[in-house]
């Protein structure tokens, strides 16, 4: 009778972070995965009852390097929401060209760390080089590459100039011109396929019962994407698809990103064609209490729905804040995913579900019939997946 | 100083073999790291490797601040690397605790855990930070 | 009728349909904005009305449990999503005395809220009777059993930190 524990290693929403598998094999094969959260609680729900907003704001980036604007425009649209806060149409517009900004550097990172995953490294570097440019427009936005700070109750802190526009379209052509070329890889590309396709299904049906979120359950054909279904900033008006794949594998996911990174070329242009010219970015006076009240905002960060719940007393600190990320909703399905793979596909399936990996986290074997333990680092398990894919001759 | 010792420390310097650490960071820092390694800044052509195993490494280069879960099994990892190992703290969180300082769950820097040789301020830290960084343990290495 | 106008009737046709099945048990039940429902019940009633949503609008989906420690009680909040009709998001909350903080799980009905009970239970005390493993889940090993950070009268410096 197999156990079902699954250790989760490194992740870093907003209270977990390393994760450790405990996967039970038999033979090559998967079949039961048991996660472990807890490495990485740091204590940021209850660090932000003793912050202010403002200190809030900063903290609440860090939980999360790469969804970090996600994580800031989410907590504060719930203070915005809870004490009755007006955001200029301008600010709109800055905080959706940023969030896809972010989605853009996101899905590439990813994309590159996916190709790392089946041992093409050529994606890799040639993807991190061309999200190069991403990082040089938020950085020309923002001031910084990575942790923007655009956001503050009641609006942005910094403005997009028309130059500045014309140098973010300027990018975004080569994105576009780069991102389709990816697109085509990915969709004709051999490698990419007989390494992704038919490995980690997960079907709608059961990932909606466990609850996944993002372009993990978009890959098995389910409409669930928040900024179609529960619009916030300026998804209503943009013109963008909602991108859902039918194989329900790893490959579909990979094709997920790919395709919503195009989407998202395309609202920072509706973005840019569309916003003021002239208006305000910011409160006149710097917004520190919240009235009372309470608010529940949603957001779709890269990897899927974001979610918060605030509290607000009519201080200037809040007095509950509720962060669930999208990588804790995800955990669940990873046993499905990975039940049935070979112990080679487990890297890439496990990227496929985008969690946020540190290089620290080990994965533990349990081979049930022969009574084998061993554990592996990451980059163990890359080594041995390689090796395995080429004796198989599986290219 | 004999002729292999002269030589095992010129390829220490010519050739730092990496370790990369996450003790719990928001990872910000982790992909400014991975950034340094990538073609525009491009520090392999420096000799740098990123290892995955600790017996490999020279260099540990750690990210994130110390959580009380990791604190016991970071000082494994550390004992497991051979020495002479140098340690790099990367990122406000990794020098200080940074903005988690306070936080229930959190020690504080690395150095709460182990001696760092060299560190890296910034939240993150730009790569030509780092870079900086590692052409500064360099150049502390070539003085030993 | 517009996409907007479709949903908002939903909404309203849901609210009245969880009043009806809940009858007294209904402490609370608003519709705050478009796609932001509010119902609070009484303890136990949280698994009728979240039973209701899955057999009769096919709801799923959990999208987090949260735990507020309110002084005297812990009020515990169900945040689910319909996405299918209405595509709304629905409160179902609850009090628990903080003396005795005690509530049915609701991972029998939907198994997605698995990880969300375990955490509210580890930081804040509230047990799940009747979920299939409720042990710790984010907090350090070591970190000492009945203490409770994200209740109020806990506060970091207690535990000789800064």
């Amino acid at each position: 009778m197999s156990r079902n524990i699954i250790p989760i290693g490194p992740q870093h929403p907003a209270l977990h972070e390393p994760e450790h598998f405990q996967i039970i094999v038999e033979g090559e094969t998967v079949v039961d995965v048991k996660p472990r959260i807890g490495y990485v609680h740091r204590g940021i729900e209850k660090a932000l009852e003793n912050r202010t907003y403002i200190q809030g704001a900063f903290l609440v980036e860090r939980v999360c390097g790469i969804c970090s604007n996600a994580h800031q425009c989410t907590f504060m649209m719930a203070a915005e929401e809870a004490g009755g806060i007006e955001v200029s149409e301008k600010a709109q517009f800055i905080r959706t060209i940023v969030a896809e900004l972010e989605r853009i550097h996101s899905h590439l990172l990813w994309l590159g760390a996916a190709g790392l995953e089946i041992g093409f490294e050529t994606l890799f570097m040639y993807v991190w080089r061309d999200r190069e440019v991403v990082m040089d427009l938020l950085e020309a936005i923002s001031g910084n590459r990575v942790n923007y700070a655009m956001n503050i109750l009641g609006g942005v802190r910094r403005d997009i100039s028309p130059e500045l526009a014309d140098k973010i379209r300027k990018g975004l052509d080569y994105l576009e011109e780069r991102t389709n070329y990816y697109k085509k890889l990915c969709l004709e590309e051999s490698t990419i396929h007989k390494r992704t396709e038919d490995i980690g299904v997960l079907d709608p049906v059961t990932g909606v019962k466990l609850g996944a979120v993002g372009p993990t359950i978009r890959a098995s054909g389910v409409k669930f994407d928040v900024r179609k279904n529960d619009p916030h900033l300026k998804y209503d008006e943009a013109d963008f698809e909602l991108i859902t794949w039918d194989t329900c594998d790893t490959f579909g996911r990979v094709v997920v990103r790919v395709l919503e990174t195009i989407e998202s070329i395309k609202i920072i242009r509706w973005c840019l064609d569309h916003m003021p010219k002239k208006g305000d970015i910011m409160p006149e006076k710097l917004i520190r209490r919240v009235p009372e009240g309470e608010a529940y905002s949603r957001f779709e960060a890269q990897r899927g729905e974001l979610v918060y719940y605030l509290k607000s007393n009519g201080t200037d600190k809040p007095y509950r804040v509720k962060i669930r990320t999208p990588t804790m909703a995800n955990i669940l399905s990873l046993a499905e995913i990975l039940k049935g793979c070979y112990i080679a596909d487990v890297p890439i399936a496990l990227a496929s579900i985008d969690p946020c990996f540190s290089c620290e986290d080990r994965v533990t074997f349990v081979d049930i019939e022969k009574g084998k333990t061993w554990t592996w680092t990451r980059e163990e398990l890359r080594k041995y997946s390689r090796e395995f894919n080429e004796r198989e001759k599986r290219w | 100083m004999g002729l292999l010792s002269r030589l095992i420390k010129w390829a220490r310097i010519k050739s730092p073999w990496i370790l990369h650490l996450n003790t719990g960071g928001c990872n910000a820092c982790d992909i400014e790291v991975l950034a340094t390694l990538m073609p525009r800044f491009d520090v392999e052509r420096f000799g740098i490797i990123l290892m995955g195993s600790p017996r490999h490494a020279d260099v540990l280069v750690c990210t994130g601040p110390i959580t009380k879960q990791m604190k016991p099994r970071f000082r494994k990892l550390y004992e497991q690397v051979p020495d002479p190992k140098f340690v790099m703290a990367v990122g406000n969180c990794a020098c200080t605790g940074g903005v988690f300082k306070g936080c229930y769950g959190i020690e504080g820097g690395i150095d709460t855990a182990i001696p760092v040789d060299i560190y890296v301020p910034g939240c993150p830290p730009k790569p030509e930070a780092i870079i900086d960084g590692v052409a500064k343990l360099l150049a502390k290495l070539q003085n030993l | 009728m517009s996409r907007k106008k479709k949903e908002s009737k939903n909404e309203e046709k849901l609210l009245e349909e969880l009043k009806a099945a809940l009858g007294p048990q209904v402490e609370e039940a608003y519709i705050k904005r478009p796609r932001r429902i509010h119902l609070k019940v009484k303890p136990g009633a949280h698994r009728k009305a979240i039973e209701y949503m899955r057999d009769n609008w096919d709801l799923w989906h959990v999208s987090t449990i949260t735990g507020v420690d309110l002084g005297e009680n812990i009020e515990v909040i169900f945040h689910l999503w319909s996405f299918k009709e209405p595509q709304t998001a629905i409160m179902v909350r609850t009090m628990v005395p903080k003396a005795n903080p005690k509530l049915e799980t609701i991972t029998d009905i939907l198994p997605s809220s698995n990880f969300y009970e375990r955490e509210v239970h580890d930081l804040l005390g509230v047990v799940f009777e009747g979920h299939p493993n409720l042990e710790r889940i984010i907090l350090p090993e070591d970190w000492p059993k009945g203490i409770y950070p994200l209740r109020k009268d806990w506060q970091p410096a207690q535990q000789g930190e800064e």
